[in-house]
């Protein structure tokens, strides 16, 4: 099995990279739905967790426009954002066992994902490999 | 929950059309015929199982759980395959084998839940 015939030179946008964009898309509106329920009733009883529930939906929502789009620059943007999502990840993971007092209440990156079966951790990583395959062409831009 | 003949038939569709679309995925670079078509099985599965429900309930047996929330599920199962045959369609890859895997995973957990209001059993 060689390299498919059908990778054009810039199809960050097709197979598995509509797969990423899918899913990204689905944490983005659920992670906003949540988030923003978490905020707008209960954000008192844990404002850290839920302020960073709140960063991770916002990151969510510009990873998946940025991944989307074929405007020229937009992979620049989409890689930044899933960058920015692998560190969120990690460093609330960590934090979120360092620091179970103030974790108590779960969020998208508490325990690396836990309560979403690791796929905030794993996804970026995806993206990442993906985002590398599909480099901006020089032409567009 | 009771272990019913649709409920065996639809787990028989769903694991038949999972494992041929993950076949195809790894042995295929386009979509597969016969991953589309054993997704098309599942949808005219889920279309016998929504008459056949109908049908019982129209016959006088309830549904033990909520009502709507059966019928909830029977419409969204509804739109799996389609839109995983549109997405089939519209992009010409080996990964597009991987979105039709997915139908007969998510059909299966939503049957099983479909199944579970039906008897009346609480959310495990």
């Amino acid at each position: 099995m060689n390299a498919p015939a059908t990778q054009r030179p810039n199809s960050r946008q097709a197979g598995l990279g509509r797969i990423i964009i899918a899913v990204y898309g689905i944490f983005a509106i659920s992670s906003t739905a949540r988030a923003g329920y978490q905020v707008l009733t209960k954000f008192g009883e844990a404002p850290l967790a839920y302020a960073l529930s709140a960063v991770a939906a916002i990151i969510y929502i510009i990873a998946t426009i940025a991944l989307a789009s074929k405007k020229p620059g937009s992979w620049k943007v989409s890689f930044l954002a899933v960058l920015i999502e692998l560190i969120g990840v990690i460093v609330v993971g960590i934090l979120s066992f360092a620091l179970p007092q103030d974790f108590a209440h779960p969020a998208v990156w508490s325990h690396f994902g836990q309560g979403y079966g690791y796929i905030p951790l794993v996804l970026p990583l995806i993206g990442l490999w993906w985002l590398n395959r599909h480099r901006e062409a020089e032409a567009d831009s | 929950m009771i272990v019913d003949g649709f409920f065996i038939a639809g787990v028989i569709i769903c694991a038949l059309s999972v494992v041929l679309s993950v076949v195809a995925t790894i042995l295929r670079d386009h979509p597969d015929d016969y991953a589309i078509i054993s997704v098309a099985a599942v949808e005219v599965f889920l279309i016998v199982y929504g008459i056949a429900a109908a049908v019982r309930q129209a016959g006088g047996e309830t549904i033990s759980g909520e009502a709507w929330e059966f019928w909830g599920y029977v419409a969204t199962a509804l739109f799996v395959p389609v839109v995983a045959f549109a997405w089939a369609i519209t992009d010409k890859t080996r990964w597009s084998n991987a979105v039709l895997a997915a139908v007969g995973l998510t059909v299966f957990v939503m049957l099983y839940r479909m199944e579970q209001i039906w008897d009346g059993a609480t959310l495990v």
